[in-house]
C-alpha cells in the first residue's frame, strides 16, 4: 500500500514510517499540512495518516479541504486530540477512523489494513459468506452449514463487524469503538465474554474452527487456506 | 501621598457635588431674603415718607397754607438725625425752601439720585403737587436700607463660607471613614496576592454594606482555599500515584539491563514495561477526561436520552462478562424513564459503576442496575452484595486516587468513582453511597429535565 503520514513530529514520524515499511508499506511522509494537502490531492495514495494538530494547515482542514475536492482517499487520524468531541469532529470532518496517541502499533497496522480493504463505491453489501458461515444483513440471519444460528443483537453486530473484516485482525478497541461505540475501555472484559459465546454458537460442533485470537493483538475471523 | 488619592476618591467627590449643591440652596435662599427685604424695607419708609407728609399738611392746615415753608423749615432741622429731605418749590420751578437743588417735578414714589446739602445722595422720596400749584418733595436717605442690604449680604457671605467648609470638612470625614473600609478590603486582596490565603476582611458587627460586604468576600475567600487545597491534594496525589508506578517501572528496566541474559528475557521485561505504561498513560488519560468533563463546554451533546433504553442495552452488554465471574447481573428499570443529557457520558457512568460492583464483588454476588421515577426526578442505582464501603469511608472513595486498603491490591486508577462524580455533577445530578447492607448502593439522582 501506499501510505501519506502528515506528522510534524519527527520521531512520531520515524516510528510510523519504520514500522509501516516493516509491514511492507511505501510511505511518503510530510512534515507540515499545506505540503500533505499538495500531495494527497496531486499523488495517488490507497491511505493518509494524518495528525490533527500541523503547522500551516490543520489536520481537520485539511481531510475538510480533501473531501470537498472529492478525493476519497480514506483517512486515518492520529492524534493526541483524545477531547470527548475531538473523534466526532474528525469524523464528521470526513475521517474514516480515529486513533488516539499513544497507541500500539499492532492497533495502528489493525486499522490501517481495516481501512485499505473498506468498500469504496457505495455499494451496500446484503450480506456475507465465509466458508460455510452466512450472514444475512437483511433477514438478520446467521446460518453455518445450512443450519440458522440464533444471536443476540449485540452477537449479531460483532459477528458482522468480524465478517466485514474477514481475514483481518480487529482489535479490542475496534470492536468497542465500532460494535459498543464506546470510546473508552471498560475494565470488564466485555468484549472477551461476548466473544467466546459467540464463538460456542459458530464454532462449537463445527469445522473448521472460523474465529481466532491472535495473541497480543485481537481477533481474526477466516477461512482455512 | 494620602491626601492626593483623597482628592480622587469618589466619596470626595461625591462631598463636593453634596458642598456645591448646598452652596446654590445658600444663594438661592440669600436671593429670596434680599429680595423681601429690600421689598419692606421700601415700602415701610414710603409708609414713613407717607406719614411726614401727612403730619406737614396736619400743621399746614391748622397753621394756615402760607406758613408750610417755615414749617418744613422746622422739620428740617426736627428731624436732621433721620437725615430727611424736604423740597418745596413753585410752580415756576424755583425754590423756596429746602435741603436738595431744584428739580423738575416728579410725581409719587421714586429712588432719586440727589445733591443733598451739597452732598450725593440716594433718596427715596414721594413728590406732590399742592393745591397751591407748588410742588412739595418728601424723602429720606436710603441710608438704612443699605446698611441693612450690607448686613444681608455680610450675613449670608459668612454663611456661606460657614457652610462651605463645613461640607467640605463632612466630606473629608466622609471619604476617609470609607476609605479605611475599602482600604481593609484591598489589604486583605494584596495579603491573599502576597501568599497569604488565610487573610481575611475584617468585619466590624455594625451590619452595614461594608460588613455585607466583607462577608460575601470572605465566604469568596473561604470557597477559593477550599478549592485550591483540594486541587493541592489531587495534584499531590497525582505526583504520588505517577511516582510509583514510574519507579516499579525504572527498577524493572534497570533490573533487565543488569540480569536479562536472553533476547526472550529482555523481550519479556519490555512487555512488561509496555504494560506498565499503558496504565501510567492511562490514568493521564482518566484524569484528563475527569478535567474535560468538569471544564464543560460539551451543552451541545445533551439531548434527550432514553435512560430505560440505554440501561438495558448495559446490562446487556455486561450480564455475560458477570457471569463469567460466577456473578449476576440483573435490571428494575422502569419503563420510559428519560433524561436530558451526554448519552456518551451517561453510558460511561453507568459503566464504571457496573465495572466497580464486577470488580469488587466476589464470585456468586448479585449486581442490579435500578432505574425509576422518584417525583419529577430519576433515580438510578447500581447495587451489589459486595464486601461494601464502610460509611465512614463513603466520602473518601470518591476523591481522586483514594482506594481502600482491601482494594489496593485490584488493578485501578482509582480515578472511576472520581470520574462518575464529575459526570453526574456535569448533569447536575446528586451522587451518593449508601449500605445495601450487605454491599454498596451508588445511587445518582438526576434533577427534573428543565
Amino acid at each position: 500500500m501506499r501510505i501519506l503520514v502528515v506528522e510534524d513530529d519527527a520521531e512520531t514520524a520515524d516510528y510510523l514510517i519504520g514500522g509501516l515499511e516493516e509491514e511492507g508499506h511505501t510511505v511518503t511522509r510530510s512534515g507540515n499540512g499545506r505540503n500533505g494537502l499538495f500531495l494527497a490531492m496531486t499523488e495517488n495514495f490507497d491511505l493518509l495518516i494524518v495528525d490533527r494538530m500541523l503547522p500551516e494547515l490543520d489536520g481537520l482542514t485539511l481531510v475538510k479541504t480533501l473531501r470537498a475536492s472529492r478525493v476519497e482517499t480514506p483517512v486515518l487520524f492520529l492524534t493526541t486530540m483524545s477531547g470527548i468531541d475531538d473523534r466526532v469532529m474528525g469524523l464528521n470532518a470526513g475521517g474514516d477512523d480515529y486513533l488516539v496517541k499513544p497507541f500500539a502499533f499492532s492497533e495502528l497496522v489493525a486499522r490501517v489494513k481495516a481501512l485499505s480493504r473498506r468498500p469504496r463505491g457505495t455499494s451496500v453489501e446484503t450480506g456475507f459468506k465465509i466458508a460455510d458461515l452466512e450472514l444475512d444483513l437483511l433477514k438478520r440471519v446467521v446460518k453455518r452449514a445450512g443450519n440458522e444460528i440464533a444471536l443476540q443483537p449485540r452477537e449479531f453486530r460483532l459477528l458482522e463487524y468480524l465478517m466485514r473484516h474477514a481475514g483481518q485482525v480487529v482489535t479490542r478497541t475496534m470492536l468497542l469503538d465500532n460494535v459498543w461505540n464506546y470510546h473508552f475501555d471498560p475494565r470488564t472484559n466485555v468484549v472477551e465474554s461476548h466473544l467466546s459465546r459467540l464463538r460456542t454458537k459458530i464454532d462449537k460442533g463445527f469445522s473448521p474452527e472460523l474465529i481466532h485470537t491472535v495473541r497480543g493483538s485481537g481477533y481474526c475471523l477466516r477461512a482455512p487456506d | 501621598m494620602p491626601r492626593i488619592r483623597l482628592f480622587r476618591t469618589s466619596s470626595f467627590r461625591l462631598a463636593l457635588l453634596y458642598a456645591g449643591l448646598l452652596t446654590a440652596s445658600v444663594l438661592v435662599l440669600f436671593g429670596v431674603t434680599y429680595w423681601f427685604a429690600t421689598n419692606y424695607a421700601t415700602q415701610d419708609e414710603d409708609n414713613e415718607i407717607g406719614v411726614e407728609f401727612a403730619s406737614l399738611q396736619d400743621e399746614a392746615q391748622l397753621s394756615g397754607q402760607a406758613r408750610l415753608p417755615a414749617i418744613i423749615d422746622n422739620h428740617l432741622r426736627l428731624r436732621k438725625d433721620v437725615q430727611a429731605i424736604y423740597l418745596l418749590q413753585d410752580s415756576a420751578g424755583r425754590k423756596i425752601i429746602g435741603n436738595v437743588p431744584a428739580m423738575s417735578p416728579v410725581i409719587g414714589s421714586a429712588t432719586l439720585r440727589l445733591r443733598v446739602d451739597d452732598r450725593p445722595r440716594q433718596v427715596r422720596a414721594r413728590g406732590y403737587n399742592l393745591a397751591n400749584g407748588n410742588y412739595l418733595l418728601v424723602g429720606q436717605d436710603t441710608r438704612t436700607l443699605r446698611d441693612m442690604k450690607a448686613l444681608i449680604v455680610r450675613a449670608f457671605g459668612v454663611g456661606l463660607v460657614a457652610t462651605l467648609l463645613l461640607a467640605l470638612l463632612g466630606g473629608v470625614i466622609v471619604s476617609t471613614t470609607m476609605l479605611k473600609r475599602i482600604d481593609a478590603v484591598s489589604r486583605t486582596a494584596r495579603g491573599i496576592v502576597a501568599g497569604d490565603m488565610s487573610q481575611r476582611v475584617p468585619v466590624r458587627g455594625t451590619d452595614d454594606e461594608f460588613d455585607e460586604l466583607a462577608a460575601s468576600v470572605n465566604a469568596m475567600l473561604n470557597r477559593i482555599e477550599d478549592l485550591m487545597r483540594s486541587m493541592r491534594q489531587v495534584s499531590n496525589d497525582v505526583a504520588h500515584d505517577l511516582r510509583t508506578p514510574l519507579t516499579r517501572l525504572r527498577q524493572r528496566l534497570e533490573h533487565a539491563r543488569r540480569r536479562a541474559q536472553t533476547t526472550e528475557e529482555l523481550h519479556e521485561a519490555l512487555g512488561h514495561s509496555i504494560a506498565q505504561v499503558d496504565s501510567i498513560l492511562e490514568t493521564f488519560g482518566a484524569l484528563l477526561r475527569i478535567a474535560q468533563i468538569e471544564a464543560g463546554g460539551r451543552a451541545s451533546e445533551k439531548s434527550a436520552i432514553n435512560v430505560s433504553k440505554l440501561l438495558a442495552a448495559i446490562v446487556d452488554d455486561f450480564a455475560p462478562a458477570a457471569e463469567d465471574q460466577g456473578q449476576t447481573l440483573v435490571a428494575e428499570i422502569d419503563k420510559g424513564l428519560s433524561i436530558t443529557g451526554d448519552p456518551e457520558l451517561l453510558t460511561q457512568m453507568v459503566v464504571n459503576l457496573v465495572d466497580n460492583a464486577i470488580r469488587h464483588s466476589p464470585p456468586g454476588a448479585r449486581i442490579c442496575i435500578e432505574a425509576k421515577a422518584v417525583g419529577d426526578s430519576l433515580e438510578l442505582a447500581v447495587v451489589d452484595n459486595g464486601p461494601g464501603i464502610p460509611s465512614r469511608e463513603r466520602e473518601n472513595v470518591l476523591r481522586p486516587f483514594y482506594r481502600l486498603e482491601a482494594s489496593r491490591t485490584t488493578e485501578g486508577s482509582g480515578l472511576g468513582l472520581s470520574l462518575v462524580a464529575a459526570i453526574a455533577k456535569r448533569h447536575d445530578a446528586k451522587l451518593s453511597l449508601g449500605d445495601n447492607s450487605p454491599g454498596l448502593r451508588v445511587a445518582v439522582l438526576f434533577p427534573a429535565a428543565a
